[in-house]
């Protein structure tokens, strides 16, 4: 699922102006090395990756091989204190949560959860786990979760690596219907996780 | 032709809308609804083409519904329910009505004119006793008799088919201004029907109809609480003004209450007690939802409201992981004392102890915090963040 999307259906709803642009796509080659997220973040995909040319966030990224309703990585890069994981488009009635100033590892599934939550307008969400992991070189955290947005049948599983380095936030997450695709993706999301360097 | 998100909410008589724009003004609202019978849902089938077509959309809808994820399929739950709406509109009128229980945060009811009624989780969490869970089911229940749906949808169409279809997808609202104008007082008059029909509804049940106008009071408190939080101006008088299809919450307290005097119903028959016995069971999800919001005076004026009827460990949780979760200036120290206070009392969530020592952590109390995340694993050895909770407890 994609938070564009969300975003376009807002808009197409309360839009007083002309109808957003359009998401482009841009092929993303494979076995090259290539930064993400406006950051010094690199990953190197193991096949061709498309990249929306809308960004989520100011720090944000999104890549997908199908569609984003299909599969979708996300990253994001470099989060201070006070930012946000998507732009805060609806502040005034809904605003996104911010990174809190003393993060500690075990702090970002429920900042991640609470994002996804308000990005997707949905309340079926759970993070079914998490646990240590390598993400960067550094100690980081893996987590999972579940979730379904309204009016759409679908349910969607999704997995997450973040780290925080310097005080700064790094995350990459894998989102996919539990049916089928989640299954048949993933290692090929977590291979990109594994890929990535500062 | 296909029907619009928005078209499908002014098909479906809902109990809170969203404003489409924030224009004030006043509008009076009175009976427009045009005079035609009450109709029953036992025998009331769709009477033309616009009928039947407005049925049919909504027939579509509801197979979808169907098999939504956020649909709560929960047996006990949603007997209770409809025990409650059974008990409003009396047994022979309930049975055609489907309810439809959504685990959505949001407060919110709706009556779609083919008989599908959508109830959300965070209505079920805002009402505090069986008597204002009525007053909305009897409210969502008079849409339905009073043929709402079909009504506005004619008007609608009545005032201009192309202005409004362009309105309601995003595009031209501006240009139908003045119409929109229209059509939305039309909708508030028919709201305000519906909820003197809930209230008469009550009042025959046997409830106390003084309830009907507290649900509203309720509302703007936790509206003025949200804007506090925010440090924001507080959003309860502003109902969206000209576009509003729903009445100004005072408006609404104002006539309930005054409607309560002339029909009291039952006074002092709340069915507090039959409320707080099954939803004791789902509030710590509801609330949990509702914590994850990001809505901290809402879910602080929420919780303080659950804890009127005696606080429990899951509503010291509740409260203590409102202030972990903020995390500013003084909120750890509070989140302690609330983590401490449900672990003196019986201490039957595992989470109090996992949630004060991530605080204590953090408050740099490091072997008091290390100690209660060792104490969480003890007590929920199976917890999906086992592994990370060790780490962060041993290392």
């Amino acid at each position: 699922m994609s938070r564009y999307k969300t975003v376009l259906v807002g808009a197409a709803l309360i839009a007083l102006t002309a109808a957003p642009a359009l998401a482009g796509w841009k092929l993303v080659p494979a076995a090259v090395p290539v930064a993400v997220a406006k950051s010094t973040m690199k990953v190197t995909p193991g096949e061709a990756w498309n990249r929306a040319s809308h960004r989520a966030s100011k720090k944000g990224e999104t890549w997908t091989l199908d569609g984003p309703s299909i599969n979708e990585v996300y990253f994001a890069a470099a989060l201070l204190p006070g930012e946000t994981f998507y732009k805060d488009v609806n502040k005034k009635e809904k605003p996104l949560p911010v990174m809190g100033k003393n993060l500690q590892l075990t702090d970002i599934p429920e900042f991640y959860e609470s994002s996804q939550r308000i990005a997707y307008n949905t309340a079926v969400y759970e993070v079914t786990g998490s646990e240590p992991t390598k993400f960067l070189g550094q100690d980081g955290i893996k987590f999972f979760y579940t979730f379904a947005v309204q009016g759409n049948p679908m349910q969607y599983k999704g997995l997450a690596r973040a780290t925080l380095i310097r005080g700064q936030l790094y995350l990459i997450s894998f989102d996919a219907p539990a049916i089928n695709f989640y299954d048949r993706d993933h290692a090929k999301a977590e291979a990109i996780m594994d890929s990535a360097r500062l | 032709m296909v029907m619009s998100r928005g078209m499908l909410l002014l098909a479906a008589g809902s109990l809170v809308l969203v404003p489409m724009a924030e224009a004030k003004a006043v509008v009076k609202a009175e009976s427009a609804a045009k005079a035609g019978e009450d109709i029953s849902p036992l025998d009331y089938k769709p009477q033309d083409k616009d009928e039947r077509g407005l049925w049919m959309q909504m027939d579509e809808a509801e197979r979808a519904l169907k098999v939504s994820p956020q649909v709560m399929r929960d047996a006990a739950l949603n007997e209770y329910v409809r025990s409650v709406f059974c008990k409003t509109v009396g047994q022979a009128n309930c049975a055609p009505i489907r309810i439809y229980l959504m685990r959505t945060s949001q407060f919110n009811a709706s009556m779609a004119p083919n008989g599908m009624m959508e109830v959300w989780s965070g209505l079920l969490l805002r009402t505090q006793n069986e008597a204002q869970l009525a007053a909305v089911l009897g409210h969502e229940y008079t849409h339905f008799q009073k043929r709402h749906s079909i009504k506005l949808f004619r008007d609608v169409r009545s005032k201009s088919a192309t202005a409004t279809w362009l309105a309601f997808t995003g595009i031209g609202l501006l240009a139908s201004f003045g119409l929109l104008a229209d059509i939305f007082h039309f909708s508030r008059a028919m709201e305000h029907e519906a909820d003197i029909g809930g209230l008469n509804l009550m009042a025959k049940a046997g409830y106390d109809t003084r309830e009907s106008s507290k649900i509203w009071e309720q509302l703007r408190e936790e509206m003025d609480a949200t804007a506090a939080s925010r440090k924001v101006k507080s959003k309860k008088d502003k109902n969206g003004g000209i576009f509003a299809s729903h009445p100004p919450s005072a408006e609404r307290v104002a006539y309930l209450a005054q409607e309560a005097v002339t029909q009291p119903g039952t006074p002092g028959a709340l069915g507090t007690d039959s409320y707080s016995k099954v939803m004791a069971r789902y509030w710590p999800l509801f609330i949990d939802d509702q914590l994850k919001q990001n809505d901290f005076g809402a879910s602080e004026y929420l919780v303080s409201s659950l804890g009127k009827e005696g606080w429990t460990s899951w509503k010291y949780f509740a409260r203590a992981e409102l202030y972990r979760r903020r995390g500013g200036d003084g909120d750890l120290d509070k989140a302690v004392t609330y983590f401490s206070e449900g672990i003196a009392g019986d201490g039957s969530v595992p989470e109090l102890w996992r949630g004060r020592g991530l605080s204590l952590l953090k408050l740099g109390r490091t072997a008091e915090g290390k100690a209660d995340l060792t104490e969480y694993l003890k007590r929920a050895p199976g917890a999906s963040d086992k592994a990370m909770i060790a780490m962060m407890a041993g290392g």
